[in-house]
């Protein structure tokens, strides 16, 4: 019987960790670190940066290469090109390891890689951008069945800032800067905004940046109301690109991915809204360097409050008189 | 006694003088200066007369290095993340089994990314040609789903629950993912990089917003014609995860 039990639990030993492996889905989960890096370099100069690559899936065999990119879209994405332009020449200082030549990382293994970024003397200002992506090879084919194979890449932005004399081109522009309000009235040729008292306000902020160099924006958005209420709402630091432009993002309520039909927004106000509002922007790119301005205005008015107490009134009027009317009945 | 109290003291002083020496790792040549804050990382001040360097690696926060000939800032300095930027895929040899005509065939892979303290990515997808056999000499085009009304592309997902609908496709479900996935018989066709002017890659999952473990469940779709013939039929999807800027 205790013969019997134990073929039995071996048995299902052997069909779990045995016979079925060799048909469990193959993972791949690759982490890297860090996620962007961004540099200010000399013509001439060269910087190493080292990079932690972590296998968390099934053993794999990995290749890396680098490639520029571009701005997808005005809110952070990239674009990723073919292969690497530009001046900025790159090459690992690993012993044994080579970029585009593949290397086999073990489940649970970390690889380092040291990545050299070279610059040629007298390359002219100008900002570049690139990825360094590490790749999966492609499993094998299965034979006799339809199937889709999946190659993995993920990436680390790299973002380079060419100058001799330590100078960043900042050319900024506020492009956009208004509330998103359903009503909207023109007086005098003014377009005036109007939201209910209790509505969010949304609020969005765009900047163009017209330099051959990556700006980082700071400041904040004031709100000022005509009852003497205020606030004041911080600007993240984030990249607008050279010759690019990008939703400035307030915090602490700035939304991207604004639910499935609204567009993102730098900002978000909640409160109880009546009268006249007045947001300033007000931004800086660092030291001694311009500051840029803008400002809107906004209305809020209790639609819904009002109309509730008028329903209110009309309800408790009609009840009196109908009560009335039936007590001199 | 004292004599103890004595050894005593001078053996903590010594473990907390060899404490010390072994928490800052100074690394350094005629060329660069590496100060280290922390033994397990790559974090920390790096110096020399040609550059500084900041960067995220290890165990400490980010931070920012200059010198006459560089300046260096790795991870999102708004952010300040040590944490590295992950990538999943559940597996990635996806078995749609044997094709019959008229009965569609599906099969599922989860993409997962993990972005602890800056959230900003997306991911890419494009396929290296339609489903094909290893000669090349059949293929199974990309869906474009009912027709009709319900036709999809590479950027609109459309209905596509017709048994006489043949293609290949995919649907999404799950986090971040594009808002046309709207039912799980919503699908696209992959983007193609094999079509003579390469079809741009689709984004399958982005975000804007922190997140951990964000996971979505992406499912292949093949459905045959009678007329198709018989093969093996495969293609390989390339899923790009990036960060944002």
């Amino acid at each position: 019987m205790k013969k019997s039990t134990l073929i039995a639990i071996l048995t299902i030993v052997i069909a779990l960790f045995g016979v079925v492996k060799g048909v469990l889905a193959q993972q791949v989960s690759l982490s890297i670190s860090p996620p962007i890096i961004d540099a200010v370099m000399k013509p001439g100069k060269s910087i190493m940066v080292a990079y932690n690559i972590k296998n968390s899936g099934d053993p794999v065999i990995v290749n890396t290469r680098v490639v520029s990119f571009e701005p997808r879209d005005n809110f952070g994405n990239v674009r990723l090109k073919d292969k690497a332009i530009g001046p900025v020449r790159f090459s690992l200082d690993n012993a044994h390891l080579e970029l585009e030549e593949p290397f086999f990382l073990d489940t649970g293994a970390t690889q380092q890689l040291l990545l050299r970024m070279r610059l040629p003397e007298n390359v002219p200002n100008a900002d570049h951008y690139y990825s360094l992506l590490v790749q999966t090879t492609s499993p094998t084919t299965v034979e006799g069945v339809a199937s889709s194979r999946a190659r993995a890449t993920i990436g680390s932005n790299i973002l380079i800032t060419v100058t001799d004399s330590g100078v960043i081109d900042i050319k900024p522009r506020v492009t956009i800067f208004e509330t998103l309000s359903k009503f909207k009235i023109t007086l005098f040729g003014k377009s005036i905004k109007i939201f209910d008292s209790l509505d969010k306000v949304p609020v969005v902020l765009y900047i163009e940046n017209n330099g051959s160099n990556k700006i980082v924006p700071g400041g904040k958005i004031s709100l000022h109301g005509a009852f003497g209420q205020s606030a004041d709402y911080e600007i993240l630091p984030k990249n607008i690109l050279s010759n690019s432009q990008r939703l400035i993002e307030a915090t602490p309520s700035a939304d991207l991915a604004n639910g499935l039909s609204l567009p993102p927004t730098s900002l978000t106000l909640k409160g109880l809204f009546i009268g006249k509002y007045n947001l300033s922007a007000n931004i800086n790119f660092g030291e001694n360097s311009p500051t840029v301005f803008g400002s809107t205005i906004f209305f809020g008015f209790p639609f819904k409050i009002l109309g509730g107490v008028i329903f209110i009134i009309a309800v408790t009027v009609f009840l009196t008189k109908r009560f009335s009317k039936d007590d001199e009945d | 006694m004292r004599k103890n109290i004595l050894r005593a003291v001078a053996v903590f002083l010594l473990f907390i003088l060899s404490t010390g020496i072994i928490s800052a790792v100074s690394m350094e040549s005629p060329r660069f200066q590496i100060d280290n804050a922390n033994v397990n990382s790559a974090s920390g001040n790096k110096s020399s007369s040609g550059y500084k360097l900041s960067d995220t690696i290890g165990q400490t926060a980010a931070g920012r290095f200059s010198s006459s000939g560089f300046i260096v800032r790795a991870g999102f300095q708004y952010i300040h993340s040590i944490i590295p930027f992950q990538f999943s895929i559940s597996d990635i040899n996806v078995n749609l089994g044997t094709l019959a005509p008229g009965m569609p065939s599906t099969a599922t892979t989860v993409l997962t990314v993990s972005f602890g303290s800056a959230g900003q990515y997306q991911v890419t997808a494009i396929e290296d040609g339609p489903l094909k056999t290893l000669n090349d000499a059949n293929t199974i085009d990309d869906t474009t789903c009912d027709g009709g009304a319900e036709t999809c592309d590479e950027s609109t997902a459309k209905t596509w629950s017709s048994s006489s609908a043949y293609g290949f496709g995919y649907n999404m479900s799950g986090d971040d993912i594009p808002t046309d996935f709207t039912t799980a018989s919503h699908y696209r066709p992959f983007p193609d990089r094999t079509e003579p002017t390469p079809e741009p890659a689709a984004i399958v999952m982005s975000s804007v917003n922190v997140g951990r473990d964000r996971q979505a469940t992406l499912t292949f779709k093949a459905n045959i014609s009678p007329i198709q013939p018989l093969g093996s039929y495969q293609t390989i999807v390339n899923f790009v995860a990036t960060p944002g800027f």
